[in-house]
């Protein structure tokens, strides 16, 4: 039983972490994990709804 | 390092002699240079190994890179992408994983005190650094390696150079520029995104001169970031004369008038915008209607904000007192009635409702 990192994940944009566990040759789960956070969330809170795009046009 | 020079890379590619020289050219203006430095310039273009840049994503959205991709005409791509060799960029290069962290510690050891290193995004410090986090190391441990290697460290855009974005107020992740994260001398180019244009000639300012070009106290380029929006703005005219747009769609604003009363940010961002424009100089914020976000400034999210309202304490609003001497009709009630706004506004600073509009 082997476990597959692949991190970084290129060639998207951010940043993404893979983790595949497999057996006899066929991977029987997996999981994804995005490693980058920055509360774009709590910095819209309390702001004017009309600046909003300005913000997540940025995501 | 066995690599060709520039110019050889792109005769190669089938650009002509022609092209190349257009280049040169149009990045001496944009760094403000004479055009007798046009030979300058190509010679060492000529001559010089393009340098090798790793190019370094921690908190970001991509957006310096999508800059850098779009860059316009094909055969100005090719010249953008040319001028440097890019060893290491997660979004466009080829390996993943265990192979693209190759690449990048083969550059730090490799090439050590000989590379550009050039950051998009910004580090974030908060518990212990986990909020940004490739191949299972933190942005400020990557930051402090590949920066501390580097020949010349480049933040691009605001992120990168001020924590921008995810620094914005309650900077939940503790996010700073890189200069505040590693030290030491950092140029910065900044803008949300930042502009390619500025990039390829802080890079080619490098390969002539063997030096960075002149920088402000922010670290950011003088011939990019020395003149101020709203000293270069084409509808400067239009705030000279008082003719202000008052809604959005109105008359004013169909026929391209000064957007400063709708919260344009101009008189206090520093950016060659109005000059070199984007997209191959198609258009700017300003030209397509919108008021400037001062997206090139510290702290911006916060310190232009909100970017609908009205900025206040402009010094210059006092220019239409002379407009109003020579008398222009409206354009002159119009002036009156922001001079007197101004005044209003200035005597009840913290009770602000214009943004209501």
């Amino acid at each position: 039983m082997a476990k597959i990192v692949v991190d970084p994940m290129t060639r998207i944009e951010g940043h993404m972490r893979i983790e595949a566990q497999v057996e006899g040759g066929k991977i029987v789960d997996a999981w994804v994990s995005g490693t980058m956070f920055r509360g774009l969330e709590l910095i819209l809170k309390d702001r004017d709804p009309r600046d909003v795009w300005t913000f997540l046009s940025r995501i | 390092m066995g690599r060709d020079s520039f110019y050889e890379s792109l005769i190669r590619r089938g650009v002509s002699r022609r092209d190349f020289l257009k280049f040169c050219t149009a990045t001496a203006a944009t760094l403000g240079l004479s055009s007798s430095f046009v030979p300058k310039i190509a010679e060492a273009l000529e001559k010089k190994q393009r340098p090798s840049v790793v190019w370094i994503h921690l908190s970001e959205c991509t957006g310096d890179s999508e800059s850098v991709l779009r860059a316009t005409k094909p055969t100005i791509g090719q010249i953008v992408l040319d001028v440097i060799s890019l060893d290491y960029h997660e979004t466009i290069m080829a390996p993943s994983g265990h192979a693209a962290e190759k690449s990048l510690k083969d550059v730090v050891k490799n090439l050590k005190g000989k590379y550009i290193a050039v950051f998009e995004g910004a580090v974030p410090l908060k518990d212990g650094g986990i909020y940004c986090c490739v191949g299972g190391r933190s942005a400020i441990d990557i930051a402090k390696e590949v920066a501390g290697n580097a020949m010349a460290n480049i933040a691009v855009g605001n992120c990168a150079c001020f924590g921008g974005l995810p620094a914005a107020s309650p900077n939940p992740t503790g996010a700073v520029g890189i200069r505040e994260a590693v030290g030491g001398t950092v140029v910065n180019i900044p803008g949300c995104p930042m502009n390619v244009e500025n990039f390829t000639a802080t890079i080619v300012h490098f390969l002539t001169f063997g030096s960075l070009p002149a920088l402000d106290s922010l670290g950011r380029p003088l011939f990019a970031f020395g003149k101020l929006i709203h000293n270069n703005c084409e509808r400067r005219p239009h705030f000279d004369a008082g003719q202000f747009v008052r809604k959005w769609g109105d008359e004013g604003h169909r026929i391209g008038w000064c957007l400063y009363e709708m919260g344009c940010k101009g008189p206090m961002a520093y950016h060659n915008c109005p000059t070199i424009r984007w997209n191959e100089g198609v258009s700017w914020p300003v030209q397509a209607g919108h008021p400037c976000i001062a997206c090139a400034t510290p702290n911006n999210w916060d310190a232009a904000y909100p970017f609908y309202r009205r900025l206040e304490g402009i010094p210059g609003v006092g220019v239409q007192s002379s407009a109003d001497k020579i008398g222009l009709g409206i354009a002159v009630a119009a002036a009156a009635g922001v001079a007197a706004h101004a005044a209003i506004r200035a005597a009840s600073k913290g009770k602000s409702d214009s943004g209501k509009e």
